[in-house]
């Protein structure tokens, strides 16, 4: 859009004076008040930028002039927490002591600030008061409880000791009471000297003639105050915090105390090396926290991947590399028609062929969390686990995870797998009953977390389970020859009887008799469940495997009722 | 807050009895009232010693530096280790010190209080006989913590008998300066003029037997300038005071001065400690505007982190000139480090066989005396006091130095927290025991703590071992 001076420009007419006029806006500054106004004229329009402001002393404001100063004086007193009444001087208003010593509420200004002078005998009523208020800080001068000192007839009674003598018992409660119980103090000045004066000497520096640790004097004086206490009060009587004071101080143990103080040292003088490492572990503990809900999602992930029904069929076509690259191959055949995740990750992931079974996991410290996983090859764990190699004691053995194999078969092995196969006995009928064992002990079937440890001890139950398996079955096949013996005992009997049918009832009747106790000493003899071998005595004698003989006993129930059907 | 109304007790804890604080030191001797932050007086605690007219007259205060008198000769009453060795001498200096601007006698006659005398010295002391110059404050002094009970009860003594306070105590200077710096628990680091001090103290109690302390303190570290500037490059410094100077021309950096010297005649000239005392100004000078401490984290001999040598870097850093009152000026560069560097290594000590300070042990530096410190200290508290770690001083305001504290001790205890406080206010940091006493001194629940003179004249002054421990 072209304005009127682009035209006329074009026209070349010449400017029409000036372009319209603005609004006139009326610019009239404020005078700063410091200035006068001539002096304000000579500057112009322009001033220069200064901050002309007079600091101005802005005196009490005038209502105040009619109040009265409220005189202050140089005020004698006394502190109740003095025992010679040493005078001392501070200033005071005049009539202070008309208020309490110390106001409670500290948001409680004069809200006047120059109150308005009291009637004058008011002032001079209070004057002498002063002297017989308390002093304000009288009140912080507190003394920590202690029990009562001993009198001579109480210490040569319960307080005796062979370690302490009385006059070195003496100096240390003195101490104690000098210092109220500032243990780190009373360690520090502590220098009895036998012959000498009791006093602490200046130069204690000088290390005392018998070294008393802290721990020492703790306990003699705990000692001697819970026995003061006790004697004060029998214990049945005490008060609650009374009885726990009592016993802490009873149960005061310096060889405890001595031996956490050593490990404090050590903890102190670290080196800087642990210390860096244990700030490291700590980094990757946290790392470890935060990653633990990830972990357990991806855990329950890979169990439902194991969760496949339990092949039964041969692996034995897997064991050989061949067989197992074979496989690792129809895996990566099915992997890439999968859209998902690859399993190989990055690539990284070597022939499974070359690796040995060795736990991995233990070398995963957490100075080389990640480099290690990878780079294992048969033969070189040690050099890779350090660049230097070092030979580790057996509790480092321990600490790390590191094991050694006699012979180390081809293949990658689960351990998990290796329990599982446990609990295949060679009949399906047995294997349900290790199963309905386990259920019954509550471990489940697949184990949880399946460590060197565990499986350990899950290989030893199953044999106990085992055995109690075979001794159950041994014990029945006793009880039914019994019952079979028994029932053609009876069998012999009846005939008999039948045969001497004719002769009479009463002799008839004591045989009978005869068996029925028979047979309740045989019960009596024969465990209550019929495990009668000296084998199952022995097991249930057993108290460890009391839950596995109530096994054995369910389970032999119900197999001697299958065995009736 | 209205001045006219009176604080809320409760607020603040504070009575103030005008009680006074003495804080002796080796090189000053503050003094001031109770309950302000800075001394008011402060005096050189060396004094003048001359004869005029066959009488011995004495000079105090910052006169001393002042005249050049035939045969001045230069005294402190207070030997190196800290400890008063001239007790009578020492009461002199220390009643001069309140006198002078506190508790002065009132004023006279200008025509005769000596003020307008031009031939008389004005500072000569005449305590008159029948007045003791304390009789109505209660007095607050500061002592070393290896001060031995001896002394202490010559001091009660002193401050009883010869200046009749009504109430005396006695603190040590580590409590207090933890306490001007807030802290009833702190390991006190006390780089003072003769004397560095390390002082464990547990609430508000020193504990005797981690209190440790080295020569190495600000006069130490003047020798060894000194040290350095006899073994210059282009030439040897020598320092020539002031009052030796009576004219002077600019020249060039590392040029020869052109001054014109006043010469004395051997009656007339002031004694060789005059001279000292006068060189040790410059130096005092010297080592503010030039001397730095390398900051580390390893030392100055060691190599740095990026493989060039500590030193080389500290060679890189821009230097700093210093003019000497001759006129003679250089820029100093990586000298001005090594002249600190034997407080924390032993073996930087630059060595000079005509100094009087014997070469450093490496017992004798700061991490070893701390590290003996903490030994001596139950291991409880190891790691509060070293989360509370107070410098106080003088000689600590050494550019850098609190830095280098800091990495030193994180160097020897890795495992717990090292927090070094250090006062960024100049004066907080020289007067730090003096300010904690002022802090004390004014507190109401101090008042039942003070020996009074009924309780002195009972038990002697042995009461002093009791009462402040």
């Amino acid at each position: 859009m072209a304005a009127a001076a682009d035209v006329r420009d074009m026209l070349d007419l010449p400017a029409e004076g000036q372009p319209r006029p603005l609004k006139k806006q009326k610019v009239v500054e404020k005078r700063p008040e410091g200035i006068t106004r001539e002096l304000y004229a000579l500057l112009g329009e322009r001033a220069p930028p200064i901050a002309i402001n007079e600091n101005k002393y802005k005196g009490r404001p005038k209502w105040m002039n009619k109040l009265r100063v409220r005189p202050w004086s140089m005020a004698p007193f006394t502190n109740n927490a003095r025992s010679d009444g040493l005078v001392l001087h501070h200033w005071q208003r005049t009539h202070e002591s008309a208020r309490p010593p110390v106001p409670t509420t500290t948001a409680a200004p004069e809200d006047s600030q120059m109150e308005v002078d009291r009637p004058k005998e008011d002032g001079k009523e209070e004057g002498p008061k002063v002297h017989e208020q308390e002093y304000a800080f009288a009140k912080y001068n507190v003394k920590p409880r202690l029990p009562k000192r001993y009198t001579d007839d109480e210490y040569n009674r319960h307080l005796r000791s062979d370690d302490w003598s009385r006059e070195e018992t003496d100096y240390l409660v003195d101490l104690v009471t000098e210092y109220d119980l500032r243990w780190v103090v009373i360690a520090d000045r502590y220098d009895y000297q036998p012959q000498m004066d009791m006093e602490p000497d200046a130069n204690a520096l000088v290390p005392a003639r018998k070294h008393r640790t802290m721990e020492q004097m703790k306990a003699r004086y705990y000692y001697i105050a819970a026995t003061m206490l006790s004697l004060e009060h029998p214990p049945s009587e005490m008060s609650e915090a009374e009885f726990d004071l009592h016993e802490k101080m009873l149960k005061f143990d310096p060889d405890r105390e001595r031996d956490r103080k050593e490990l404090a040292a050590l903890q102190l003088n670290r080196t800087a090396d642990e210390v860096r490492e244990e700030a490291m572990l700590l980094e990757e503990l946290k790392r470890i926290t935060t990653n633990e809900q990830n972990f357990i999602t991806e855990r329950r992930e890979l169990y439902s991947r194991l969760e496949v029904p339990i092949s039964v069929g041969n692996t034995a076509m897997y064991q050989s590399s061949a067989g197992l690259s074979q496989l690792l191959q129809t895996l990566l055949q099915a992997d890439k028609s999968k859209k998902r995740r690859s399993i190989l990750g990055d690539g990284a992931l070597p022939s499974p062929a070359g690796q040995t079974p060795t736990a991995t996991g233990g070398l995963g410290r957490a100075e080389t969390p990640v480099t290690q996983g990878v780079g294992n090859k048969k033969g070189s764990i040690a050099k890779e686990t350090n660049q230097v190699v070092r030979v580790l004691t057996p509790a480092e053995e321990a600490r790390y995870g590191v094991q050694h194999h006699e012979r180390v078969s081809a293949g990658v092995q689960f351990r998990s797998d290796r329990a599982q196969r446990l609990t295949q006995a060679k009949s399906n009928v047995q294997t349900q009953k290790l199963a309905n064992a386990l259920s019954e002990l509550e471990i489940p079937v697949r184990l949880f977390m399946p460590t060197e440890r565990v499986c350990k001890d899950f290989e030893k139950l199953i044999q106990s389970v085992n055995m109690l398996l075979d001794a159950r079955k041994v014990s029945e096949k006793v009880e039914s020859e019994i019952r079979v013996l028994e029932a053609a005992k009876s069998e012999r009997e009846r005939k008999m009887r039948e045969a001497a049918g004719t002769s009479g009832q009463t002799a008839a009747d004591h045989p009978q008799v005869k068996k029925e106790a028979q047979d309740g000493e045989s019960g009596v003899g024969d465990p209550a469940n019929g495990a009668g071998g000296p084998q199952a005595g022995q097991q249930q004698g057993d108290g460890n495997h009391k839950r596995s003989a109530s096994v054995l006993s369910a389970s032999s129930d119900k197999s001697s009722k299958r065995q009736r059907r | 807050m209205n001045p006219s109304n009176p604080p809320q007790a409760a607020e603040y804890g504070g009575d103030e009895v005008s009680a006074i604080v003495l804080d002796p030191g080796y090189s000053t001797t503050r003094a001031g009232f109770a309950g302000e932050d800075a001394p008011k007086s402060l005096i050189p605690t060396y004094y003048g010693k001359y004869n005029a007219d066959g009488q011995e007259k004495l000079v105090y205060g910052d006169n001393i530096f002042v005249s050049p008198r035939p045969g001045l000769s230069i005294h402190n009453p207070i030997g190196r280790d800290g400890i008063v060795e001239d007790w009578d001498m020492a009461e002199k200096v220390w009643e001069h010190s309140f006198v002078s601007r506190l508790t002065g006698t009132k004023a006279g006659n200008p025509f005769q209080n000596g003020l307008n005398d031009v031939d008389e010295l004005p500072v000569e002391m005449d305590v008159e006989s029948e007045e003791k110059p304390l009789s109505d404050s209660p007095l607050l002094m500061s002592e070393p913590g290896w001060n031995p009970a001896r002394a202490r009860e010559k001091t009660i003594e002193i401050a009883m008998e010869k200046w009749d306070t009504p109430a005396f105590y006695l603190a040590r200077t580590g409590v207090l300066s933890a306490f001007a710096s807030g802290k009833p628990s702190a390991l006190v680091i006390d780089i003072g003029a003769s004397n560095i001090s390390i002082t464990p103290v547990h609430d508000g109690m020193i504990l005797k037997r981690g209190v440790q302390h080295s020569p190495l303190g600000g006069d130490y570290i003047s020798s060894q300038i000194n040290a350095l500037l006899k073994a210059n490059n282009p030439q040897p410094i020598t320092i020539t005071p002031h009052y030796l100077i009576s004219s002077k021309s600019a020249v060039e950096a590392g040029q020869p001065p052109q001054a014109n010297y006043k010469t004395f005649p051997p009656d007339k000239a002031p004694d060789a400690s005059y001279r000292a005392l006068l060189e040790e100004r410059t130096l005092t000078e010297f080592k503010e505007c030039v001397v730095q401490v390398w900051p580390g984290p390893t030392r100055l001999s060691a190599p740095g982190p990026t493989g060039v040598s500590n030193e080389d870097m500290a060679r890189n850093t821009p230097g700093r000139p210093f003019e000497f009152p001759d006129g003679y000026n250089q820029v100093f560069g990586v000298e001005r480090f090594r002249v600190v560097e034997s407080l924390f290594d032993a073996k930087a000590a630059i060595p000079d066989p005509d100094s009087p300070f014997p070469a450093p042990t490496p017992a004798q530096t700061i991490p070893e005396l701390v590290k003996a410190s903490l030994a001596g200290v139950d291991v409880d508290i190891r790691p509060a006091l070293l989360a509370n770690v107070v410098v106080t001083g003088g000689s600590s305001l050494l550019y850098n130095f609190t830095e280098r504290l800091n990495q030193e001790l994180m160097q020897i205890f890795p495992g717990p927290r090292v927090r070094v406080t250090a006062a960024g206010n100049t004066y907080e940091r020289r007067f730090g025991a003096w300010i904690g006493g002022s802090i004390l001194a004014s507190l109401g629940t101090f008042h039942q703590m003070w020996i009074s003179k009924k309780e002195y004249e009972e038990h002697g002054p042995n009461i002093v071992e009791k009462r402040c421990k």
